[in-house]
């Protein structure tokens, strides 16, 4: 044991005396392990950002679409290519489901909002009151617009924060004023609560302007809706609502002209995706592990060379061939993970820097990872130049120069 | 104690030439003698050496050491044979010149498989003293000198006691002095502490002062 502590020591010593060729050494796998921790890091925080989202909309929420959006828990490649569109026939069919809290249909489309100078694109939702207590919505400054705006028809909206602040300056300025939207005359009501994010995972919430389905229909002739929302009563299952939602609509349609999506489902779809592009971009930066392998391998060959007389002598005072293997594989492992820990600590940084932005993380999984991987690459690219060590004759190391 | 018989040590130096280092060599050391091993450069004598230490193996015949036929030890055993039974001292020297004093006499310990009766450290500290070197315990070999690093090398070679001590023209690289000085601490130990010791020398004035005297010539012993 004293013999394999003896080893590490001589390992760490002769680092300390080529500082500069052990960095530049176990650059590449310094390099390596940085950019996999740090994407792992960015998949782990995308990951949890995706269910911070889907889980501040509740999870009783449940979306009829017309096609089949998804196929095997992932998006279906051939889309929702259905010609069916909901109407208002079918929201009342909902409403007279059991286990539905509220029925909101949905009308949605881009459109450009403008106070005249700046014309800022957004999301248009077109939908009932109940839509803010589906989705907890609040508002922050204002009001949301009421069942008897629906019914009115008001020209009210209520806007996100986001785009509030863009067109206005600031979320408060903006309650009461007028606003065009495709070149009509609204006005703000409210300015809702702020859901955060935005960009990577999937909607920005904070950018969408909400107003009533029935003022919409301006934008909307045919009064057909995109999708309805069902919002399940809390005491009965999700699978429940879902197949009376199904058994209800397949009076009039077929079951493959629509579809019928939990939060669950969705998210499972969204993360497998970022999942699985996470995984390419993963084993891409594992290829300069790879590179950072053969760095060390190579000058593990050039510490040989340079060594063969030491080699030499340790043979003759006694060394056997695995010892002097075993010395050169510590000696790669040493080197291999020592880049790791750089690689490591530099990425605890960045992700450190990162977390103001966005709620990257590191995991126990990713130091093992980083770890684990590092070691196998010291032995895996150690062992050749460590074996050409061993193999070397005594006599013939003892006497090169 | 070792035994050669009729060892050849052929090296092919070309397709069709074969240079005869060692032919048909028989001899016998016995424990307890010190003998000087002499003759020219390129006579053979370093390859004699070589194999007597099993740091090299002959071409034909065999050699035995304690009666065990050399030839029929594996790698390991031959390792542990040079590390416990044989004590080198080279013309170079041979330290690690990355390693302080104390830890180049303390290698052959760090690869022993048999548990010593006594602490290394302490040991290698009794023996620098003894030599003068107690003050050059965490030097480094290039900062002594090659008197004082012939005298580490012995205490490297005496660190595991072994049973005979090899000299390669151990006073090749010294200065008269150190090289006098040298051979009165081999005789020392020869005296007082009955190692068997071979020299291999290429002076004759060297080979004078030793009891037993191996000729050699061409690879033959005369």
């Amino acid at each position: 044991m004293s013999h394999f502590f003896f080893i590490i020591k001589s390992a760490f010593e002769d680092f300390s005396r080529n500082k500069g060729r052990t960095f530049l050494t176990s650059l590449g796998i310094v390099i390596g392990v940085l950019s996999v921790v740090i994407l792992i890091a960015f998949g782990l925080g995308l990951k949890k950002y995706i269910n911070d989202q889907f889980q501040s909309l509740g999870t009783n929420i449940i979306r009829i679409m017309p096609g089949q959006l998804l196929k095997g828990g992932s998006f279906s490649s051939t889309g929702s290519l259905s010609t069916i569109r909901f109407d208002s026939r079918d929201v009342t069919k909902l409403q007279r489901v059991k286990s539905a809290e509220y029925v909101i249909p949905i009308v949605t489309r881009s459109i450009a909002v403008s106070i005249g100078k700046g014309t800022e694109g957004a999301t248009l939702y077109g939908s009932t009151a109940d839509i803010f207590i589906a989705l907890n919505l609040k508002a922050r400054y204002g009001n949301i617009f009421t069942k008897s705006d629906v019914e009115k028809r008001s020209k009210l909206i209520a806007i996100g924060p986001k785009i509030a602040a863009k067109l206005f300056g600031t979320e408060e300025q903006a309650v009461g004023k007028n606003i065009k939207v495709e070149n009509q005359n609204f006005k703000v009501k409210g300015v809702l609560e702020a859901k955060g994010g935005g960009g990577f995972g999937g909607p920005d919430l904070d950018s969408f302007i909400y107003m009533p389905h029935t003022t919409a229909q301006v934008f909307n002739p045919d009064k057909k809706f995109y999708a309805i929302i069902v919002k399940s009563k809390g005491d009965i299952s999700i699978a429940t609502a879902k197949q009376e939602i199904k058994t209800a609509m397949m009076k009039r349609y077929k079951e493959n002209d629509f579809s019928v999506i939990d939060q669950a489902e969705l998210l499972g779809a969204i993360e497998s995706i970022f999942a699985m592009l996470n995984t390419v971009l993963v084993a891409i930066a594992a290829v300069s592990l790879v590179v950072g392998g053969i760095g060390i391998m190579n000058i593990m060959y050039v510490t040989v060379t340079e060594r063969i007389k030491e080699i030499g002598i340790r043979r003759a005072l006694g060394a056997r061939k695995s010892d002097i293997l075993w010395q050169f594989i510590i000696e790669s492992v040493a080197l291999s993970i020592l880049g790791g820990l750089m690689g490591l600590g530099l990425a605890h940084g960045i992700v450190l820097l990162i977390q103001n932005m966005f709620p990257a993380y590191i995991d126990v999984n990713s130091v093992m990872l980083a770890l684990g991987v590092s070691s196998v690459i010291g032995v895996i690219f150690g062992v050749f130049p460590a074996k050409k060590a061993a193999d070397l004759s005594p006599i013939d190391a003892i006497r090169s120069e | 104690m070792i035994k050669l018989q009729n060892v050849q040590k052929s090296y092919k130096l070309d397709e069709d030439i074969v240079f005869n280092a060692l032919k048909d060599v028989n001899l016998q050391i016995k424990q307890g003698e010190f003998t000087s091993i002499v003759g020219p450069s390129g006579s053979g004598k370093s390859t004699l050496m070589h194999i007597i230490g099993l740091l090299d193996q002959p071409t034909s015949g065999s050699v035995f050491i304690n009666g065990k036929e050399v030839s029929k030890l594996k790698d390991d055993e031959l390792s542990s044979l040079r590390n416990t039974f044989v004590g080198f001292v080279f013309q170079q020297f041979n330290l690690i010149n990355k390693l302080t004093v104390l830890e180049n006499i303390l290698i052959p310990t760090i690869y022993t498989r048999s548990r010593l009766s006594y602490d290394p450290v302490e040991k290698a500290r009794y023996l620098l003293e003894r030599f003068g070197l107690e003050m050059k315990e965490r030097s480094f070999p290039n900062k002594i000198s090659g008197g004082q690093q012939q005298k580490v090398a012995i205490a490297r070679a005496l660190i595991m006691n072994p049973h005979l001590i090899l000299a390669d023209e151990p006073t090749g690289n010294l200065d008269t002095k150190s090289g006098t000085e040298i051979l009165k601490l081999l005789h020392e130990l020869h005296e007082k502490e009955k190692i068997t010791v071979v020299i291999v020398t290429h002076d004759p004035n060297i080979a004078a002062t030793t009891r037993r005297k191996i000729e050699i010539k061409d690879g033959e012993i005369q």
